[in-house]
Order: C-alpha cells, then sequence, then structure tokens
C-alpha cells in the first residue's frame, strides 16, 4: 500500500499510456499468437506450423526475410557512418548536403515503392543507366526474384532510412567528447587508428540501437516487397499477408509468430555477441 | 525565440483544422433524401460517366441519392468482413469483379437474392446469370460483361516483320524472335501467381480441351507442357504482371504482347499516348478458342440498410437505356443482347477486339472452394515453370489437393 | 600536399555520390509528373527534363480528389500528434526516472510491439473500433494511429528525459515548488526541443499510414489512400503529380524544421 501511496504521481502518469498500449496491441498479439496453435476447426496443436514448414514459400520467405535484412542493414550502417562521419566535420555545403540527404524523410513509404520502382523496373532508369554507360547491352531484370530482387528491395529500403540511420549514428557521435579525440592526437594515432580504436568503440551503443531498431523494421518489410518484387520472392510479412488474403487466417498468425519469434533470437544473439562480447 | 515562433503556427494549425473538423461534423447530420451507398472499383474516366450520365436519372425517379465509393474487388471483402463482424453494414450494393465471388459467398458477406430471379429482363445473355449462381442459388445480377484483349506493340511487330499469333505456334515463335532480337524476352503473361494467373491459365487449359477443375487430363496437361515450353521466352517482368502493372509493362515497352482487360486501352492509348499499341481478340489453342468472361456483377451486403432501394437500382443498371450508354460512353460490351453501343472512332478498333473475344468468352464455374481451386492452379504452374518439376506428377498432385477441397466442401 | 588534395576529391566525390542517391529517386518522380508522354513511355527514358507538361498536374487539381483527403490528412496526423504528446510525454517522463533494471523492461515491452506485423493486428483492431461506430470518423482514426506512434513517440520522449538532470527537480523542490509545478515549469521547458522531434515524426507517421486507413475508412480518403487509388487506376502520370503534390508540403515542413532535429534526442534510450 505504502508503495502505491509513494508512487502515486508515477503510476498516474504512467496509466494511460500503460492501458493504451495493453489493450490496443499487447491484448491484440497475444490473440492472434493463440490464433496460430489453433488450426480451422478451432483444435489446439501444431498442425498449422507443421503446414507452414512444408512449404516451400514459407522456408524461402524466412530466408529471404534474414538476408535482406542482413544486406540492408549493414549498408545502412555503412552508408550512414559515412554521411555521419562527415557531417561531423566542417565543409563547404554541409548544411546543404545534411537537408538533401534528410530528403526521403519526408517521402512517404507508398510514394517511395513507386518512386523505385522508376528507377528499378526493367525499362527503368537504372537500367537506362547502365545502358548509356554501356555496361549492358539488354536490360536486366531486377525486380523478377533471386538474389538481384533482395539486393534492389535492400537498397530500396536503405534510401528510404538512411535519414534516421544518420540521425541516430550522429547522436552517438556528438556525444563522444572531444578530449579523447585531442587524446588520441597527441599519441601519435593517425586517422585511420582512431576510427578503429576509439570512435568505434565509444560509438557501439549508437550503433547496437541502431542495428536493433532498424533490424527489427527491416524483418517485417512489407510495402517495399509488394511494389517492388512479386510472389516469387515472398518475405515474412507478406506472406503473411498473402495467407490472409486466401483465408488462411490460422496460417497468417502463425507465420506473424514465426516472425516474432525471429526476431527476438536476433536480438538475444546480437545482444549476447556485441554486448556480452565487449564487456568481458 | 524560434521555437516559441513554431509552437505559435503549430497552434494556429491546429485551432484551424480542429475549426474544419467541426464544420464537418454539422453537415453530416442535416436531413437528406435517403442515401444510397453503392462501392464500384473504376478508373477517373469511368467515374465520370457514372456520375454525369448514369447516377442522375435515378436519383431524380427515387428522390434518393447515391454516394459512390470507389472500393477495389480485393478490399471489397475486407471491408465487408469487417463491417459484417462488427454487426454494421454501410454498404447497401456492391459491384464485384467476378473473379472474386467466391469469398464473398463463403463468408457469408452476400444477400442470397435468388427470390429476384424474375426481375432479370430476357434479353440478358444467359451465361451472365450463371456468373452470379453458387449451388444452385443466386448471389449476384448481372451489370457488365468483360473480356481480357490482347494488347501489342505494332511498331516492334512490324520491326520484325511479326504478326499478332493466332495459335499457339505462333504465340511460341513471336516469343521466340523477340527474345533472339531484344535479348530479353517480350512477351508477357501474368504470372504473378493468383487471381490474375487463373484466368489465363483457364484460358489456356479450356484452349486445349481440358478441365481446369480436373487439371490432370489430357487438354491440362498440353496447356501446362506447353506453359513450359514458352516460359523461358517470356518477359521476365511476368512475375509482376496483374492487371494494374501490364498496362505499365506495355506501356513503357517491356511487354510488346500480353493480355490485359480493356480498361487498359484508356490508361495505354489515351493517358498514355502510345497510339502503336493496339489489340486483337488473341490466339486459339489446339482445340479451340476462349477467353474467360469476365466483368462486374452486383450484390447486396447481408444487412444493407436499403435493400428495396438497391434492388431498384440493380433493376436501373440492367435496363437497356443504361446499358446502351454504357457501351457508347465507355465502349463496355453489353449485358444485353438488344443495346448497342456507338463508340468514338478512336476507341473502334478495340471495341471491335473486345466483342470478337466476347464470342468465345466462358464464364467460370462458380464454387465454394474456388479459393483452393486458385491455389492449386498457380502452386503447380510455379512448380512446373520455375522449379522444372515434372507435368503429369505434379497435375497429378494437384488434381487431388481439388478433389479433397471439393470432398471438404461437400460434407 | 598532394595526398590532401587528393583526399579532399575523394571524400568530396562520396559526399556527392550518397547525395546523388538520396536526390535521384525524387527528381524522376518530379520528372515524371511533368513528363510529355512520349519521353518517358519507352525502352530509353529520357533523363532531363526538355519540356513541362502541365497536363497531369492539372487533371490531379480538378479531380476534386485532392483537398478533401488533404484536410482529412492534416485533422488526423495534428490530432495524433497532440493526443500522442499527452499521452506518452508524462508516462515517458517517469520511466525516465525509474531505475536502470525497470527502464530495460519497459522500452523492450515497447520494442515488443513493433516486432509484429501489422497484418496480424490491424483486423482485429478495426473490427473493434467498427463495433464502436468509429468508420469514417476522424476519431477512429487518431486512435488507430495512436497505437501505432505511442510505443515509437514513448520511446524518444523517455530518452530526451534522461538528458534533463535530476538535480535541476531537486533544485526546484527545494524552493518549494509541487512535484507536478516542477514538472510543468521545469521539466517540460527543458525537453521542448525533444518533444518537438517527437511531434515531427508521430505527425509524419500518422501521415504516412495506410493499412488502418484503409479498413477505417470508407467514404472519406486520406492521402495514402487516394495515392493508392491512382496507384492502381490514374495512370502513370497523374500517379506521379498526385505523389508529387503530396510530398511537397511534407518536404517543405521537414526542411523547416530540420534544423530542431537535435539528434541526441533519439539516442541514448537502449544506452541505460
Amino acid at each position: 500500500m505504502n508503495k502505491i501511496k509513494r508512487y502515486y504521481l508515477e503510476i498516474l502518469l504512467i496509466l494511460p499510456l500503460a492501458l493504451y498500449i495493453l489493450g490496443f496491441t499487447i491484448l491484440p498479439i497475444l490473440k492472434t499468437i493463440l490464433l496460430s496453435f489453433q488450426d480451422k476447426a478451432g483444435n489446439f496443436g501444431f498442425e498449422t506450423y507443421k503446414y507452414l514448414f512444408s512449404k516451400k514459400d514459407f522456408n524461402m520467405s524466412i530466408i529471404n526475410t534474414i538476408a535482406v535484412t542482413v544486406v540492408g542493414v549493414s549498408l545502412q550502417l555503412i552508408l550512414g557512418l559515412f554521411i555521419a562521419m562527415a557531417l561531423k566535420y566542417n565543409f563547404k555545403g554541409k548544411g546543404l548536403v545534411r537537408s538533401l540527404v534528410l530528403l526521403p524523410m519526408g517521402v512517404p513509404t507508398l510514394v517511395s515503392g513507386v518512386t523505385l520502382l522508376y528507377i528499378f523496373g526493367t525499362q527503368g532508369y537504372l537500367n537506362e543507366f547502365l545502358y548509356r554507360l554501356g555496361l549492358i547491352t539488354k536490360p536486366i531484370a531486377w525486380t523478377s526474384g533471386g538474389i538481384k530482387n533482395i539486393f534492389v528491395i535492400a537498397v530500396a529500403d536503405s534510401w528510404k532510412v538512411l535519414p534516421i540511420v544518420v540521425l541516430l549514428l550522429l547522436a552517438g557521435l556528438e556525444s563522444i567528447p572531444t578530449d579523447v579525440y585531442e587524446a588520441s592526437a597527441i599519441d601519435g594515432a593517425n586517422k585511420i587508428q582512431t576510427f578503429f580504436n576509439i570512435t568505434l568503440p565509444l560509438l557501439k551503443p549508437s550503433i547496437t540501437m541502431t542495428v536493433i531498431l532498424r533490424a527489427v523494421d527491416s524483418f517485417r518489410i512489407f510495402e517495399l516487397p509488394k511494389i517492388l518484387a512479386g510472389r516469387v520472392t515472398p518475405f515474412l510479412a507478406t506472406f503473411a499477408y498473402d495467407e490472409y488474403a486466401y483465408n488462411n487466417i490460422n496460417a497468417s498468425a502463425a507465420a506473424s509468430t514465426v516472425l516474432l519469434i525471429i526476431i527476438i533470437i536476433f536480438m538475444f544473439i546480437y545482444l549476447r555477441a556485441v554486448e556480452g562480447g565487449g564487456n568481458k | 525565440m524560434k521555437l516559441k515562433k513554431f509552437f505559435a503556427v503549430g497552434l494556429a494549425l491546429v485551432l484551424t483544422a480542429g475549426l474544419f473538423a467541426g464544420c464537418g461534423k454539422k453537415e453530416s447530420t442535416t436531413n437528406e433524401p435517403k442515401t444510397l451507398r453503392v462501392t464500384m472499383g473504376l478508373g477517373e474516366e469511368e467515374w465520370k460517366v457514372m456520375r454525369e450520365d448514369i447516377f442522375p436519372e435515378f436519383e431524380k425517379a427515387n428522390n434518393c441519392k447515391i454516394e459512390a465509393i470507389q472500393v477495389e474487388s480485393g478490399d471489397v471483402v475486407k471491408k465487408l468482413e469487417a463491417m459484417k463482424q462488427a454487426g454494421k453494414t454501410e454498404i447497401d450494393l456492391i459491384a464485384q469483379d467476378n473473379m472474386a465471388l467466391a469469398p464473398l459467398v463463403e463468408k457469408g458477406l452476400v444477400e442470397d437474392l435468388s427470390e429476384f430471379r424474375s426481375k432479370i429482363p430476357a434479353e440478358i445473355i444467359p451465361s451472365l446469370i450463371k456468373v452470379g449462381e453458387f449451388d444452385g442459388k443466386l448471389y449476384f445480377l448481372p451489370f457488365r460483361p468483360n473480356v481480357e484483349i490482347n494488347f501489342y506493340n505494332e511498331d516492334k511487330f512490324n520491326k520484325y516483320g511479326l504478326k499478332p499469333p493466332k495459335t499457339w505456334e505462333e504465340l511460341l515463335n513471336v516469343a521466340k524472335v523477340l527474345k533472339e532480337k531484344e535479348g530479353i524476352g517480350k512477351v508477357g503473361i501474368k504470372a504473378v501467381f493468383d487471381g490474375n494467373t487463373t484466368v489465363q491459365l483457364f484460358e489456356f487449359i479450356r484452349q486445349a480441351g481440358g478441365d481446369p477443375l480436373v487439371l490432370n487430363d489430357e487438354g491440362s496437361i498440353k496447356a501446362y507442357t506447353f506453359l513450359k515450353e514458352l516460359w523461358p521466352y517470356l518477359s521476365p517482368d511476368s512475375l509482376k504482371a496483374d492487371w494494374n502493372t501490364t498496362n505499365r509493362f506495355v506501356a513503357e515497352e517491356s511487354m510488346y504482347l500480353a493480355a490485359n482487360w480493356p480498361f487498359g486501352v484508356n490508361v495505354i492509348v489515351k493517358d498514355g499516348g502510345k497510339k502503336e499499341i493496339k489489340a486483337y481478340e488473341g490466339f486459339a489453342g489446339p482445340v479451340k478458342a476462349s477467353k474467360v468472361l469476365g466483368g462486374d456483377v452486383l450484390g447486396i451486403p447481408v444487412g444493407s440498410p436499403n435493400k428495396d432501394l438497391a434492388l431498384k437500382f440493380i433493376e436501373y443498371l440492367m435496363s437497356k437505356p443504361v446499358q446502351e450508354k454504357l457501351a457508347s460512353k465507355l465502349a463496355w460490351p453489353s449485358a444485353r443482347s438488344d443495346a448497342y453501343g456507338q463508340v468514338e472512332e478512336w476507341q473502334k478498333p478495340y471495341f471491335n477486339a473486345i466483342n470478337e473475344a466476347m464470342k468465345v468468352a466462358e464464364p467460370r464455374p462458380n464454387l465454394v472452394y474456388w479459393a483452393d481451386v486458385d491455389k492449386a492452379l498457380n502452386d503447380a504452374l510455379k512448380e512446373i515453370v520455375l522449379e522444372g518439376k515434372d507435368v503429369k506428377a505434379t497435375l497429378d498432385k494437384y488434381h487431388k489437393v481439388i478433389e479433397d477441397a471439393k470432398q471438404k466442401a461437400g460434407k | 600536399m598532394k595526398s590532401k588534395v587528393i583526399k579532399n576529391i575523394l571524400f568530396y566525390t562520396g559526399i556527392a555520390l550518397i547525395v546523388l542517391f538520396m536526390v535521384i529517386p525524387v527528381y524522376i518522380l518530379f520528372r515524371i509528373s511533368f513528363a510529355v508522354p512520349s519521353e518517358v513511355l519507352t525502352s530509353h527514358p529520357k533523363f532531363l527534363i526538355t519540356k513541362f507538361d502541365f497536363r497531369h498536374w492539372e487533371q490531379v487539381f480538378k479531380s476534386g480528389n485532392l483537398w478533401p483527403p488533404l484536410l482529412k490528412s492534416l485533422i488526423v496526423a495534428t490530432f495524433t500528434m497532440i493526443f500522442a504528446l499527452i499521452i506518452a510525454a508524462p508516462a515517458s517522463y517517469a520511466i525516465s526516472r525509474f531505475n536502470k533494471k525497470i527502464k530495460y523492461a519497459v522500452i523492450l515491452t515497447l520494442f515488443f510491439t513493433r516486432m509484429f506485423p501489422n497484418v496480424g493486428i490491424a483486423l482485429p483492431i478495426s473490427v473493434t473500433f467498427l463495433k464502436w461506430h468509429l468508420l469514417d470518423t476522424n476519431t477512429g482514426l487518431i486512435m488507430a494511429h495512436l497505437i501505432e506512434q505511442l510505443p515509437f513517440i514513448a520511446w524518444i520522449l523517455v530518452s530526451t528525459f534522461e538528458t534533463i538532470p535530476i538535480d535541476l527537480e531537486e533544485a526546484a523542490a527545494i524552493d518549494g515548488a509541487g512535484r507536478i509545478k516542477t514538472l510543468i515549469k521545469v521539466v517540460f521547458p527543458l525537453a521542448a526541443p525533444g518533444l518537438a522531434v517527437a511531434a515531427m515524426f508521430t505527425w509524419l507517421n500518422s501521415w504516412n499510414e495506410f493499412t488502418y486507413a484503409l479498413y477505417l475508412s470508407l467514404t472519406t480518403k486520406t492521402l495514402p489512400l487516394q495515392i493508392y487509388y491512382y496507384v492502381l487506376r490514374g495512370g502513370f502520370f497523374q500517379q506521379a503529380a498526385y505523389s508529387t503534390i503530396l510530398t511537397i508540403p511534407v518536404l517543405i515542413i521537414t526542411f523547416a524544421l530540420q534544423r530542431y532535429i537535435r539528434s541526441d534526442y533519439l539516442g541514448g534510450a537502449i544506452k541505460g
């Protein structure tokens, strides 16, 4: 009782948020998970999962989802780090560069899918560009399945989210005190050494957060594959959607649950490997 | 300081927005004549004709207001389902793509209209009525027949001395020549592996004399074998081609030959200015020519608040003057045998192609287990053309899948 | 000296390439919205605009499909932003003052809500909302958007409040201010820039939201729904024109506000 009294203000402040999230998110999620352990007749069991894992498309969708996340997030980290490092320096036109890099943030996701299709379409601008450079003589089918397709989606996704990645990493970079760099310069370390020995380790928390935040969204990637890939390149979220469209509500729920489990496993492994490894 | 300014501007914005919100609410409470809510999936041109030439007369005669809402056929199911589960249907009438009827019946979202069978005019083409029947019950009334036509790029065909293919052999030959000359396949089929593809599969199977519901008879095997042979010469964009994207692929010259619904004429030729894109009625298979009869039918959602008015409107839409207007203004083939349209000059060749194709159009069977058939046909195609599996063995497997579904639905 | 010049060249080339990568898609969209059809609808589309064709823009403006959705999107996004702030800001403040372990647990829970695909929860929630007569209402859509936005905004705000030293509060408490007064007079003003950033992101996300809007709208549409219609039915150019029209105001807002996007408000949550 005392505790409640002491923390009444905190409880009062948190209650609306907690109730809203509990009622409208957590409960529906739990219900859906429950649904995945039922078959169409409502009996409990693992039938739905057996059905899913026997399907080639489903297994493909797991692989594709993981692949697009790995490729996409790596690309975003590398590009994002480069831009964030650059934006830390003062150079001519920095303000303009920053504005332009943040540009995709203002483009709605649906529009960005449409736009990127103009570029990656078989008769799109990327092929035309390569053709004019003389690199190709016939168009490449970027969006017709296979590794190319996954790569295209990863690039498209990177384009859309790079602004937020840059902002997150820039936050990390700005929180590193300048005297650390000064000390390292006095010790005679060159820029590359400084980057690997000082910047990167100090930036680790920001990188971890960026990776987790991005990976969670990337695992759930939906709109871009819907527009930029056909059914031959299924992803978990699009697979769940298609099953739903075919009136397989249980299978759809199960696919969603598998996605959830994959994300949790990923976070666990990542935090163990990166954070745990660092502390030893 | 600047921050304060930002908040001030934000506050001003919010206040104005609130004002507008208030106005919006007031409007909806005033008393108006009965409102009939109708959903259709149409393009901009088509809506214009509906609003200007079709609706006003009915509104005047019945003192009502028609609120027409754009909803794509796939979304109709979702919306009605949500509304039904919530126990509140707010739609009176749907014009639904006849390719997407089964889920509506299966989920019990539309009214049984069997008792109104007598209201169908005698001049309505009989095969159109069959489209709305499930297990002998009539759920949908005819509105608009439709059929796919085959678009081709005349300039490119002339350049390579090709003619629009009339047989499977010619089709294969055109595909081969185009791939050889261009380095990439230029003939498209809709191979997105959903309902779009099913239409094409039905046509190929029936053209070879097969029955898509049996799937492992001689004709079906012939059709799938042919598709397997044709596959390497097709445009890679086939995998992403549906009723919407096919227009784009044809207009962008990613495909020189592809079948699609006639609304593509407006998008490709009128809007896109691609006058070299022509259309014809398509090719025949070894046994016969066959097309799938598509189009929209009219249904009344369970729980519709204005059922009687909706029925009246259905009768109005099936009447001769309306059907003639639709044919003349939109080049829609008529649902009545006595209604003829006068289309604009530039539309004539396309309208002719539609009417030619309509002659061999066959309806698809209406089954409650349609989703399973749809899936089986597509899965079979996927395994055969993408994974290179044996045609006969694969079709045997999916024949069984369909049989199982049939039995389950039968009990 | 020479190596420095080379380094500079490399640096600027890298920057230029990345900027190009970011800008080109937007340029292409813009370009197509003004394109003469024959320049784009060919197997070798042209990169540069040789002639402006305003027909597509005209069609969109005349279609009557622009202003009602714009207004609806504006109302929904703005109110979603306001309510999100009202609900999430106090809660985030309280969370930020918890001890590390609880904070970590709360943040993970917030994260958990982002791990599930939308398909799995959007329909059941929409059905509930329909039962509550929220079809086609702004209220319903705002409530639905809050579901997605609350965890996100709370997550940003927790790190914002963490940057405010607790000493300041204690000082205010010694001066005799009550806790609520301290919160309003001391903490929130200090957090204002962070609140602004969070508000902007919420607004943008709500402005872009599609799935719930699809379920919960029938006669009134938001802008993304209208784009969806143009993507399916409108043809290439109107689709590009409509998308450009929709993008421009958002770009202006982001540009105008970006000086306030101090990135450190985004950081910190996981740093613990």
